[in-house]
């Protein structure tokens, strides 16, 4: 069939301009409200939502692997008898068996090539050596206490800059055999030294930040049943169309079409363990143990083994900053060491290289290997640049003793280039010529005070003792995943309603209820006749849900291939029904052409009658009903009507920013926090926090908000507590868990405003963009600026603690008399 | 968990026989919140071969007043101690404990008696699988003196063997400064001589020993109470250091004054020389401040943990100065 929306969707792949062919505002009829209900919202507030732990199978048996005491360690020999006799355990799978000799693809961003069961270990805590199968997960457990372990100790490293000492022994010679220094990248533009002699004011500062983990909702897991000789799984993944590869991959290549897939509810990822290349060494075990038990095998780590890990923005960082006294920023170096990233991340001073008009910029990032969890995109790979940009910004603003806001908007750009460049570039693209930056401002300022509030640094103290700060940070929004989205929907025969297909991970708040709005709008039906359940492979997959792509990418697949069912709808309205050689029953609308008709409310009417009209369930007809003039001839009546299948299936291909820098950034975020530090106890009260998204266009309003509360609270645990911290003789891990793992809880945080912009400046459909890592990713910087502000000291090293505060007010007082 | 065995007791009588029976490697349980931790991570050598659960046990929980004390059951559950109008008009400092103690569904289950007699919270200690066999578990060394001991003891280790883990509870400074004294199956103990430096455990129970009662002297109407936390999250955590101060004030000038810092120290940490200062003297800002001093004066902290001795200082002064 000839598709004029087939046409338009090819027409927007990797759309570089303001959505070409929105839908008019007066068909919004789900979009952007709030009164639609969250899919899995009754699921999960009532503990009936089921996720991959949830998974029983009659036979099931439990599999677990033995864990690291050192921090690098090889196994010399290993003992087992009394493993492999304890009442209840169904197998064991040691480094040395003949299976598991070869390097597999065990997951990750891209094709890792890892031992299933490693021999060595390079952290405390990592699965090494062996794995057990038994009845249950607590016999599984003290099985494994009974491997009696021969470890040769290898000299361990903590510190990634004491790691690049030439002289430092290697931290993981069996991946990188020439030493600790995995990378270097460099970045950047113009001449940074060239900017600073042209600057008035040139400082230097240094940064730290800890490690922080990301410990997902439900601890790693997953389950594997042969069924016959082809498998069927579940997943807890944030990508499962990569673990359908990497699965494709084993025992000798299985075909995509015999793997069966499920990916059940799993509340969030954070990034963290979906990404790491060995993520999928349970399920290759698992199958394993399957194979040689004819069992189904549920594999599963503790939530203490959930720890090991954590964010790539680990490490420390030195800057060198030039500017003018306008508070014109000239030059920026930024040079850093990170801690074990699994793979290169991002630089430091990619944002600002994005979002600002600073003509020279100098970024380097030397990726450095020690003995503790790798480092990955956890909440966000984009933390080093949000750490750099807040820190360079209201450094600036310091040294000149100006308002940071003044500071922003000065030097507010495009790539290098102006703001009034970025305005005639909107004018170009088919953008509205808002000035996002500046209306984020307006509104979070009025919601803050801050003219009122805003003070030099240390100059406010409260009746109680405590210092008042106020802080400021913005951004632009990055939904950045090159990449594609897949999504078929159809309608089901009997009631007409509208499914929609495509397997998916459970990250984000609920996008799933999005995507049925913007289907309900779309076609015209109502939303409690729209659906969709992520769960199933029915042979699509969606963008993963990372890098807050959610709708950017997806949201125009999920258009797509909605316009082209309803296009499919109306067309299949108009022509002739169940055309067979026998012949045919004449259209629902005779004598009409498709655009003579439209849908609302999941019915068709015609345009200049709307008395006339066809629900979509009478347009589909019941199920099994086909053959209707042999029914005819048979019995003399017709039967119900009878229409082709109606499925549509698009997709969306969206090419990040990131990649040569073809896509312009015109949309800003704010974000404002209000402190309160007391002088004698270091302690922070985080009084007020007010983030302003401009999110372009908001699909489902209470999902972004859901976004920005979230993202409040996870940004605040990092920037005030969060650290993962080892014993700095033994290398072993000391806080695995959550009470001394500290994440913010809801009471840990004043009043949080949320403010949603649509400036409709995003590339995104409808002009849209993401929201889900803003939030999460601006705010751990931004407590050092409000608390700079209230003390009159910079505390750089995060996360900011009381000892820090007491230890700076020292210095200060000392430094002061 | 492993398996074990599982008592009801009837009584306290058949508790200790059950106690004596297992010699040594049975656990009594009560809330749970702390043993059942304890037991999942495996941090101890040994398991216990047996629980025997004090919940079935008729009258160990609830609040008797009576005219010259008021009487706390050991499995009172904290947050019915919280909220115990009696416990809030007249001992406002154990109400204020009790109900900044872990968060809402633990002190549900939390029990008095269980909160004053738990286990410490040293992350060498508790790191599951004993994986560092410490000092207080019959091993070599402290393994938190060379590493990081930012949560650890500012006022020396333990007497006889130097474990710097600190006694986490909430409510035992409160108890302290309100003069409370144990009654268990075999004995009425003060307080003050209740908790032990001892390293292997944290009070002076005899094993087969089980806290019955916490009881209360009423006190004169003079007598004020206040206990202040100082923890990095608002709900759920242990303290980094707390302060119960109880104050008897006549015509505006201290009677009698009590203090007691805990998580600072491997028992309750009574600054005895501080309160002293208070006695005869009107309470104000600067005698509250010399006294708050002198609380820390002997404060020895080590490498991570020097930041914890102004906040000692700063709960002393305001639990002081709230009384007045």
């Amino acid at each position: 069939m000839d598709s004029e929306e087939k046409k338009k969707a090819l027409e927007l792949l990797d759309n570089l301009r303001y959505d070409k062919y929105p839908l008019p505002d007066e068909r919004y009829k789900y979009i952007g409200k709030r009164d639609v209900r969250r899919l899995d919202g009754l699921e999960k507030a009532t503990g009936l939502a089921n996720y991959t732990m949830d998974v029983q199978i009659p036979g099931m048996l439990f599999m677990r692997f033995l864990t690291s005491p050192y921090p690098h360690a090889e196994i010399k020999g290993m003992d087992t008898s009394a493993v492999d006799k304890f009442p209840g355990v169904r197998g064991i799978l040691r480094y040395d068996d003949p299976e598991v000799q070869e390097r597999e693809d065990l997951g990750g961003h891209g094709v890792s090539s890892r031992f299933p069961v490693p021999k060595v270990a390079h952290f405390q805590g990592e699965e090494v050596g062996l794995a057990v199968v038994a009845d249950t997960e607590d016999i599984a457990e003290e099985a494994l206490r009974l491997a009696k372990v021969e470890w040769e100790q290898r000299p361990f490293l903590l510190d990634p800059v004491e790691a690049l000492n030439p002289a430092a022994p290697p931290a993981n010679p069996e991946d990188f055999p020439n030493g600790n220094l995995e990378a270097v990248y460099e970045s950047g533009r113009g001449d940074v030294n060239k900017g600073f002699q042209e600057s008035d004011v040139v400082f230097e500062f240094a940064s730290k930040r800890s490690q922080h983990t990301y410990i997902s909702p439900e601890r790693p897991c997953g389950v594997w049943r042969w069924n016959g000789q082809y498998p069927e799984l579940w997943v807890k993944q944030q990508r499962p169309h990569i673990v359908k590869r990497a699965v494709s991959s084993w025992f000798g290549g299985i075909p995509m079409n015999r793997i069966q897939l499920h990916i059940l509810y799993q509340g969030a990822s954070f990034g963290g363990w979906s990404q790491f290349g060995w993520n999928l060494a349970g399920h290759y075990c698992a199958a394993i143990f399957a194979r040689r038990t004819l069992r189904p095998v549920k594999w599963t780590f503790t939530r203490r083994e959930d720890f090991y890990g954590g964010s790539m923005d680990e490490g420390v960082h030195h800057y060198k900053v030039g500017a003018k006294k306008d508070g014109t920023i000239l030059a920026v170096r930024a040079e850093t060491v990170y801690a074990n990233p699994m793979w290169g991340g991002q630089g430091p001073t990619l944002h600002l290289e994005e979002c600002t008009k600073i003509p020279h910029i100098y970024g380097k990032r030397t990726l450095a290997i020690v003995n503790r969890g790798p480092n990955t995109a956890v909440r966000c790979e984009q933390l080093p640049n949000c750490h750099t940009l807040t820190l360079v910004f209201d450094h600036v603003a310091a040294q000149l003793g100006m308002d940071p806001i003044e500071v922003a908007l000065k030097n507010d750009g495009v790539h290098g280039n102006s703001i009034d460049w970025a305005r005639k570039e909107k004018r170009a693209l088919g953008f509205p010529e808002t000035d996002s930056l500046r209306t984020c401002i307006e509104k979070g300022k009025t919601a803050i005070q801050w003219d009122a509030k805003w003070h030099p640094p240390g100059a406010k103290r409260m009746p109680n003792g405590h210092f008042h700060g106020i802080g400021f940070t913005w951004n632009h929004e990055w939904e950045d995943s090159a990449g594609s989205g897949e999504i078929a929907m159809r309608l089901e025969r009997n009631d007409g309603t509208l499914s929609i297909l495509g397997m998916r991970c459970d990250n984000g708040v609920n996008a799933e209820s999005a995507y049925c709005q913007i289907a309900a709008d779309e076609i015209g039906m109502k939303i409690e006749d729209v659906f969709y359940r992520p769960h199933i492979d029915p042979g699509f997959f969606t963008m993963t849900p990372d890098s807050s792509t959610n709708m950017s990418v997806n949201g125009f697949a999920v258009r797509h291939a909605a316009r082209m069912l309803k296009e499919k709808i109306l067309s299949a309205a108009t022509r002739p029904r169940a055309v067979t050689q026998r012949g045919s029953y004449p259209p629902f609308f005779q004598n009409m052409k498709p655009v003579d008709l439209d849908i609302k409310d999941s019915t068709i009417f015609a345009k200049s009658d709307p008395s006339k009209k066809l629900s979509l369930a009478e347009l589909v007809g019941p199920s099994g009903d086909e053959g209707p003039l042999a029914f005819y001839e048979l019995y003399g009546t017709e039967r119900t009507a009878f229409s082709e299948p109606l499925f549509s299936h698009s997709y969306h291909v969206q090419v990040g920013a990131y990649r040569g820098g073809i896509r312009p950034r015109f949309i800003r975020q704010a974000h404002f926090m209000e402190v309160e530090v007391c002088p004698r106890t270091g302690q922070i009260f985080i009084t007020k926090v007010i983030n302003v998204n401009d999110v372009g266009k908001a699909i489902n309003p209470m999902a972004c908000e859901g976004q920005m509360y979230g993202g409040t609270y996870m940004g605040i645990g990092r920037a005030m507590w969060e650290e993962v911290v080892h014993d700095p003789i033994t290398g072993v891990m000391l806080n695995g868990n959550l009470l001394d793992y500290k994440i913010a809880t809801i009471e840990d945080c004043g009043p949080i405003d949320t403010i949603l912009l649509e400036s409709k400046l995003g590339f995104g459909p409808y002009g849209l963009t993401g929201i889900g890592e803003d939030v999460a990713t601006m705010i751990p910087a931004l407590l050092g600026p409000a608390v700079y502000n209230a003390i009159g000291v910079w505390i750089d090293d995060y996360p900011i603690t009381p000892e820090r505060i007491l230890k700076a007010l020292a210095k200060a007082q000392r430094e002061g008399s | 968990m492993k398996t074990f065995a599982h008592f009801n007791a009837a009584s306290i009588d058949e508790a200790v026989d059950l106690l004596k029976r297992y010699a040594g490697k049975a656990s009594l349980i009560a809330g749970g919140t702390d043993l059942l931790g304890k037991m999942k991570d495996r941090i101890l050598p040994s398991y216990p071969e047996a629980l025997i659960n004090l919940k079935t046990i008729p009258g160990l929980d609830g609040i008797r007043i009576e005219k010259d004390s008021v009487k706390i059951g050991s499995l009172t559950k904290l947050e019915d101690v919280a909220r115990h109008p009696v416990v809030q008009k007249e001992y406002a400092a154990l109400g204020q404990a009790a109900r900044n103690t872990a968060s809402p569904h633990l002190r549900e289950m939390g029990t008095l008696g269980g909160n004053i007699c738990q286990d410490v919270r040293c992350w060498y200690y508790r790191n599951p699988d004993n994986r560092f066999p410490c000092l207080r578990k019959g091993g070599g060394r402290c393994y938190a003196i060379n590493g990081d001991n930012r949560y650890h003891s500012i006022f020396g280790g333990s007497v006889t063997e130097g474990c710097y883990a600190v006694h986490p509870s909430d409510t035992a400074p409160a108890l302290t400064v309100l003069g409370a004294t144990i009654r268990t199956s075999k004995r009425t103990i003060p307080i003050e001589n209740f908790f032990s430096v001892d390293i292997i455990q944290t009070t002076v129970l005899d094993r087969d020993e089980i806290v019955t009662d916490i009881i209360l002297p009423r006190l004169p109407e003079i007598t004020k109470s206040r206990f202040f936390k100082f923890a990095l999250r608002k709900s759920i955590d242990f303290p980094i250091v707390n302060c119960a101060v109880s104050l008897a004030l006549k015509e505006k000038q201290a009677v009698s004054c009590k203090i007691c810092l805990n998580s600072v120290f491997v028992k309750p940490y009574r600054p005895t020389h501080a309160e002293k200062l208070l006695e005869g003297k009107e309470i104000n800002e600067d005698i509250a401040e010399a006294v708050a001093d002198a609380a820390v004066s002997n404060a020895k902290p080590l490498h991570h943990n020097a930041y914890m001795v102004p906040i000692a200082k700063e709960l002393t002064k305001s639990a002081i100065l709230a009384c007045a």
